[in-house]
């Protein structure tokens, strides 16, 4: 693995960024090379979310990428934003429980994880994100899942101390994750 | 005087705005004006968090022009005082910079350049070079860094003070809203422990000691009754800016030396271009990158020498030029073809400008 990039979008809420930064946390205590830049920009919410991470061995130089290796849409808005990060080269994943349509692109892989209705129905709908997490991880292999979870608790120390049930949730979203992709890969 | 908060070489992981006040604190910076502006904010924001630490000043003024002339302010009183800005509030603060070279006032400021011109996009671009280079009613006596990620902002924020402090001339972190809200890792030190002497503020006004006694008068001057007057003094001024840009000039090459197609590029762009660089290499394309670190003065002995060698330049920047109307007129005289790509305030990837060469580079074969 040279590089890993990794497009993340959502709506403002879903926790995209939340994630990127669990993301490169985990990869900066990896010891790997990390740059993460979240799309900016005068709206405050409401609009598409992006997350633009890299994790990778060797330097990286341009923070902004053309194609993404993973491109993750969680909306149909940000399957309309984000399909121009997707190329032939790039696993495109989106949550089939929000999307009215699964994406019309030209794609390595198209993915599509229910994982809105998995958080609701079976964990909580707080964990959503975290399940994406747990996705992205198993589905590009760029990280194993204890500096992930290492990486939560740093971002969420004081709130899992409080509430060890919370801890639990999220840990069990990230497990989720991981094993839907696991799923598909036994197909 | 500043707290430290850096006694040891420390690896961080943050965002740039973060980098440039932890390297302000550690460049000794003691005051901090400024007003709020996308993507800065954060400069600001991270200066007042460390505050109960660093006890350092701060104060948020009422506009750019306000927080640009309190800055003289504060440095003509003999502090260490900085601020930092972007887009439209890098307009409005020209009527102060232009004060700061009038009267060779050691002002550093940071510029996280967004999308122009007016309000335009938040976000990135490199559209405010020749603004920071040469705006204000003046000529331009001004040292312009522009950085490529967070060790530059780091290091280039601690030079920027002994530079403007030791010549005397306003000094800039030209940066832009990319690396001022991407977060990757970079080495914070005490520059101390590099060799590096930071020159402490003195007071140009109200020093301490009685006039014509303990000290001569200071006559620091803004207006001039004779046209010959200014001349005189901005002819002194020329003279000193070129003397010490030797001294000052710096740039990277990247795999230049048997380049058939030099990229010059700035700034982040410049990391984009190392990412082309290295693919194109691999597909057989002797393609190198000639970045200028100080846009203001330009290294132009290196410059020239870097584009006499190659066959084919590549201008590439996120405005329409800015930076290449700089390259262009240091390297009259020679005939080395040259193209552009040119996005006007967007950012500019790895793959734009491998796909840019190897158009350049099918080119050449075809001849």
């Amino acid at each position: 693995m040279a590089r890993t990039k990794i497009v993340l979008a959502g709506e403002g809420g879903h926790g995209v960024q939340s994630i990127a930064k669990i993301l490169v946390e985990a990869g900066y205590a990896a010891n790997k090379k990390v740059l993460y830049i979240p799309n900016f920009g005068v709206e405050q919410r409401g609009g598409v979310s992006i997350a633009f991470c890299q994790i990778a061995d060797e330097e990286i130089g341009e923070p902004r990428f053309s194609k993404g290796d993973i491109v993750i849409m969680l909306s149909d808005r940000a399957i309309n934003r984000c399909s121009m990060y997707v190329d032939k080269n790039s696993t495109a994943v989106y949550d089939s429980s929000i999307c009215n349509t699964r994406p019309d692109i030209n794609a390595k892989e198209i993915i599509g994880i229910p994982a809105n209705k998995i958080a609701n129905d079976e964990i909580s709908a707080r964990v959503f994100n975290i399940i994406i997490l747990g996705v992205v991880i198993k589905a590009t292999g760029v990280l194993e899942a204890d500096y992930v979870k290492n990486a939560m608790i740093a971002a969420f120390g004081k709130k899992f101390d409080n509430n060890p049930a919370l801890k639990e949730m999220n840990f069990k979203a990230l497990e989720k994750g991981i094993e839907l992709i696991e799923a598909k890969a036994s197909v | 005087m500043v707290k430290k908060l850096i006694t040891e070489d420390t690896k961080l992981f943050m965002t740039g705005n973060e980098v440039i006040s932890y390297a302000a604190v550690a460049a000794g910076a003691e005051f901090m004006y400024g007003y709020p502006i996308t993507p800065q904010n954060e400069v600001m924001h991270t200066w007042c968090k460390l505050q109960p630490k660093t006890e350092a000043g701060f104060l948020q003024t009422e506009d750019e022009i306000s927080a640009g002339f309190s800055t003289l302010g504060g440095i003509l009183a003999g502090k260490k005082a900085f601020t930092a800005t972007a887009g439209p509030g890098n307009v409005i603060m020209q009527d102060a910079m232009s004060m700061a070279e009038m009267m060779r006032i050691p002002f550093v400021c940071v510029i996280l350049q967004r999308g122009g011109p007016s309000t335009a996009t938040v976000i990135y671009s490199q559209q405010e070079t020749t603004l920071t280079c040469f705006g204000g009613n003046g000529e331009g006596h001004r040292i312009v860094y522009s950085t490529s990620g967070h060790q530059d902002l780091y290091d280039y924020t601690i030079k920027a003070f002994n530079t403007a402090w030791k010549y005397k001339f306003p000094t800039y972190v030209l940066a832009d809203g990319y690396q001022g809200k991407m977060r990757e890792p970079f080495i914070a030190y005490d520059p101390e422990s590099r060799g590096i002497e930071m020159i402490p503020a003195t007071p140009s006004l109200r020093a301490e000691g009685m006039v014509g006694v303990d000290r001569k008068a200071v006559h620091m001057r803004n207006t001039f009754n004779m046209e010959e007057e200014l001349m005189e003094v901005l002819d002194s001024f020329e003279e000193d800016f070129n003397r010490i840009a030797p001294e000052i000039q710096e740039y990277q090459e990247y795999r230049a030396d048997d380049a058939d197609i030099l990229i010059i590029a700035h700034g982040i762009v410049a990391r984009s271009a190392c990412t082309a660089i290295d693919e194109l290499r691999e597909k057989g394309i002797k393609a190198g990158l000639f970045r200028p670190i100080t846009l203001r003065p330009l290294a132009v002995e290196p410059l020239r020498k870097a584009v006499s060698r190659s066959k084919q330049i590549l201008f590439a920047e996120s405005a329409n030029g800015q930076m290449a109307r700089l390259v262009l007129e240091k390297i009259y005289g020679l005939t080395t073809p040259y193209q552009t790509l040119y996005k006007m305030g967007v950012g500019i990837t790895g793959g734009d400008i491998v796909e840019k060469v190897e158009q350049m580079d099918s080119a050449i074969a075809c001849r």
